[in-house]
């Protein structure tokens, strides 16, 4: 059925077991998704325009951009610690009522989608650009609509296991890149000055926005994570970690290039920096690494593509999960087929005053509401202390349902 | 005699079963015998015991306390009980005023001897193999597990084949919801017949359609006792030589028996072996074709000169003979498993080398494509459970990276993880202990670590209590 429905991520017994039955993510699990988020949003697009508006300061418009999404991070790990075992949508429906709870999701869902768009179109772009010769979005995006229908129809807890596995994957590309940088050598003197006429960088900021609010969809996590004493301070940690090397990366790879005007004017994506530097020394080598990389992209995207999934689910009180995830994909293809591979008109909406205002207000609106709600839910329950047998909540969509089996509930086999 | 005769009326032909009439105490007696199952010997003895007492007899419990004495009698009123005792080589006593149904337990039929199961040979370790008798495939377990704590449930499994099933676990380690939800799953089989363990493994597995097995099988003795120390549960049919355990993950397919058996450190290196051979298996015929046709610029200079021209003047597209060589493969696999020995030997040398040179020399296809197919092939075999599988996902990898290239290699890659991340059955992550991350049981994942140092039970398979060793 839905993946709320269901239990703990801990595979051990009852006599090692500590969690609560109905947590699908482990504290290690939420550290690994918020590092592969923090490492592959940033890096394809975004340093280009930032470089080609601001010029010197992109890097510094970076900085802030990461900042605020690790302040956005912060208020969602608070959510976190507060929403106790009460998942993001039950605690909408308890603050603002069945309505107001579904309206608000489906704002969300707009959201999500909206960054999903973005999000895939950057990878795309970016395979289209450094590794294909010739790259036919109308057919490739298939296979990743594929996948994304996959992790649309199954639980969070699948989703968070593949994230485990896949962060070592993530790491051993970045260690690839930095061994393969290092070896060609850079200059930090390369990088400046990079524009002619550049904005000052908090305009180019405010024109980029778009790229803000990554962490966002975490607040999906709520209710959902075994949260230990220390988990907040880890994720802070990989958040931070993860954050730090998108910017890093960024400089470091247009030092090594020593070329940026160059790059800004006939590239769309940093790791092409690879191909003009590594590349001409060391052949392609550098396409494995940037690949690996981009395995952190498709995570973030496929990340926004469940949320979305399941916002439209809980909106409309459905949770024919495949159904939905089938229905998410058909907008979402002609959206990238027929209008985000034209690279004017993608940087038109994603830099146009509607995006630029809209997506950080909601990136910064959604954790505080989840915050805020579960503030609230935290008052409720001390003043009624629970009478209302609250622990049994079943949300519109079913999540968070009870289950009679208490070990299908701990496997996951209730779906 | 009436209740006699309500047993031999459910049968289509007589010859079934051998009926005897005699007189026993003053009372007519009948003896229902199925002599294919019975001990000849015990129906002989109990009728002669009948025709030469000469005390009297009032009912059927004089008959156990008077008649005869050194067999096992119940005395059942149930016709229907009777008839599937007879059935399984018991032997019926029906006497004159009587209407109940004396049951003596006379079961005799010839069994295979135990040895080596030709699945899963090993050069160290003991070398008993499961036959098609469950009572001899309990006692297999209970030599090995000397316990009262070793449980046994029995069950009956097939509407005709009333197929003895036994569940089997160590009561203080398995998880007592494990063995409820499997019992519970097993009382719901509503089937006309089940003749092997694998009938049974679609209803106890979670996803039942999938690629994946969910079910631990095996033919030795002291690989499902161990199991059964880890907290498992074994499920044994009568007439099928494959144990059943649950649950089951992944990494189990990647552990042998022998590993057990030799030094750690070589153990962990085979394994790690294993892991790689797997991987190497399934990725690099997909990954071939993804290079040859996307990017080629990858391949090394010297490589690519090789390759272009080993490729020259070929017909057919890399993703094609690839895909053609890989097909090829599978049916001289095929082929062979089902040919008599001596006959599948001369099709493997023909199939391999007969039409893998003609073909390279006609220009068909390409020796790298050959090379690269063999090496798969072999390599996959490192993890024999898995080549069912694996073969399936190695020709999807090779034409997911003859069209899309590696962005669709590495999404169909991510895919397939996903997938079998969401695998969960009975309380295991199919992935564990890799995720969710379980560091405790990489002792025996990854590693193959020493007992001594294997103080715990593994946390992936669910248990009431954890600890093997002080």
């Amino acid at each position: 059925m839905n993946d709320a429905m269901t239990q703990n991520n801990n595979p051990s017994p009852p006599a090692s077991s500590g969690g609560s039955a109905t947590k699908q993510a482990t504290g290690k699990q939420l550290v690994a998704t918020v590092f592969i988020l923090s490492v592959a949003a940033k890096l394809f697009m975004f340093p280009i325009y930032l470089i080609q508006s601001t010029g010197r300061d992109a890097y510094i418009a970076m900085a802030v951009a990461g900042g605020f999404d690790l302040i956005m991070l912060g208020i969602v790990l608070f959510a976190l610690v507060k929403s106790g075992d009460r998942d993001f949508f039950t605690l909408l429906t308890d603050t603002f009522g069945r309505t107001g709870a579904r309206m608000i999701s489906a704002v969300v869902a707009l959201f999500m989608f909206f960054k999903l768009n973005i999000g895939v179109a950057e990878s795309l772009l970016f395979y289209a650009d450094n590794v294909f010769t010739d790259f036919s979005v109308s057919i490739m995006i298939f296979v990743l609509l594929i996948f994304f229908i996959s992790v649309g129809m199954h639980t969070l807890r699948a989703f968070c296991r593949l994230n485990e596995l896949l962060v070592p994957l993530v790491a051993v590309g970045l260690i690839a890149l930095v061994t393969v940088v290092a070896m060609t050598g850079y200059d930090f003197g390369n990088i400046l000055p990079v524009m002619r006429n550049g904005k000052a960088f908090a305009d180019g900021l405010c024109e980029h926005t778009a790229w803000v609010g990554d962490f966002t969809p975490l607040v999906l996590f709520l209710g959902r994570t075994d949260m230990k004493k220390r988990t907040a301070a880890f994720v802070a940690v990989g958040g931070t970690a993860g954050t730090a090397i998108a910017v890093f990366f960024s400089v470091v790879l247009c030092a090594a290039f020593g070329n940026v005007p160059i790059l800004v004017d006939t590239s769309t994506n940093v790791p092409s920096i690879l191909q003009f530097s590594v590349g001409n020394l060391y052949g392609r080598t550098d396409m494995f690494s940037s690949i690996l990389w981009s395995v952190a992209a498709f995570i973030g995207n496929a990340l926004l593509f469940y949320s979305t999934c399941r916002c439209v689910a809980f909106t409309i009180g459905k949770s024919a999960h495949m159904i939905i995830a089938c229905a998410v994909c058909v907008p979402m293809y002609f959206i990238q087929v027929f209008a985000m591979t034209d690279q004017t008109l993608f940087s038109t909406i994603v830099t146009s005053r509607a995006a630029s205002v809209a997506v950080p207000i909601l990136a910064a609106l959604i954790p505080i509401l989840a915050v805020a709600c579960s503030l609230r839910r935290g008052k409720n329950n001390s003043s009624s202390a629970q009478a209302s047998g609250d622990a049994e909540v079943v949300s519109d969509n079913g999540e968070n349902g009870g289950s009679a089996d208490p070990l299908a509930k701990r496997c996951g086999t209730e779906e | 005699m009436e209740n006699a005769r309500r047993i031999t009326d459910k049968f289509t032909t007589q010859d079934n079963i051998v009926t005897r009439v005699t007189r026993c105490g003053g009372k007519e007696c009948t003896v229902l015998v199925q002599p294919d199952l019975s001990d000849a010997e015990a129906a002989r003895a109990i009728v002669y015991s009948l025709v030469n007492y000469d005390g009297e007899i009032s009912s059927l419990d004089d008959f156990s306390e008077k008649c005869v004495f050194e067999y096992d009698v119940t005395v059942s009123e149930d016709c229907d009980e009777a008839t599937d005792d007879l059935l399984s080589g018991d032997i019926i006593v029906c006497l004159e005023g009587d209407e109940r149904y004396a049951i003596v337990n006379a079961r005799s039929y010839t069994t295979r001897g135990i040895v080596e199961p030709p699945t899963e040979t090993v050069m160290r370790g003991p070398r008993e193999g499961f036959i098609e008798d469950l009572k001899t495939n309990l006692s297999l377990l209970e030599r090995r597990i000397k316990s009262p704590d070793f449980a046994i449930d029995r069950l009956t499994v097939g509407r005709k084949t009333k197929t003895g099933v036994a569940v089997c676990y160590i009561s203080s380690v398995a998880d007592k919801r494990v063995v409820k939800k499997l019992k519970k799953r097993l009382k719901k089989i509503d089937i006309d017949g089940i003749v092997d363990s694998n009938y049974l493994v679609p209803y106890i597995e979670e996803r039942p359609y999938s690629l994946f097995s969910q079910t631990g099988i095996s033919e030795k003795p002291d690989i499902v006792a161990a199991k059964l120390l880890e907290g498992r549960v074994a499920i044994l049919i009568d007439g099928s030589p494959m144990v059943v355990t649950v649950p089951f993950v992944l990494i189990e397919e990647f552990q042998s028996g022998e590993d057990y058996y030799q030094r750690s450190t070589y153990g962990t290196f085979i394994r790690l072996l294993r892991y790689f051979g797997l991987m190497l298996a399934t990725l690099l015929p997909g990954l071939y074709i993804a290079l040859q046709n996307f990017h080629y610029t990858l391949i090394p200079v010297r490589f690519m000169i090789t390759l272009v021209s080993a490729i020259k003047g070929l017909p057919l597209s890399p993703m094609a003979e690839t895909l053609f060589v890989l097909v090829l493969f599978e049916i001289i696999r095929e082929a062979s498993v089902r040919m008599p020995r001596a006959v599948g030997m001369a099709m493997s040398i023909v199939g391999a080398l007969v039409l893998g040179e003609t073909a390279v020399n006609a220009g068909l296809i390409s020796s790298p494509a050959v090379m690269i197919t063999a090496l798969s092939s072999i390599a996959l075999f490192t993890v024999p459970n898995l080549i069912g599988p694996m073969s399936v996902l190695r020709l999807a990898y090779a034409l997911v990276g003859g069209l899309f290239g590696l962005y669709g290699l590495i999404i169909a890659v991510m895919f397939s993880i996903h997938y079998v991340s969401a695998l969960n059955g009975y309380g295991s992550p199919y992935l564990a202990p890799f995720a969710p991350l379980v560091f405790t049981d990489f002792k025996d994942a990854v590693e193959r670590g020493v007992f001594p140092e294997m103080k715990k039970r593994p946390r992936s398979i669910p248990n009431t209590n954890e600890t093997r060793q002080a």
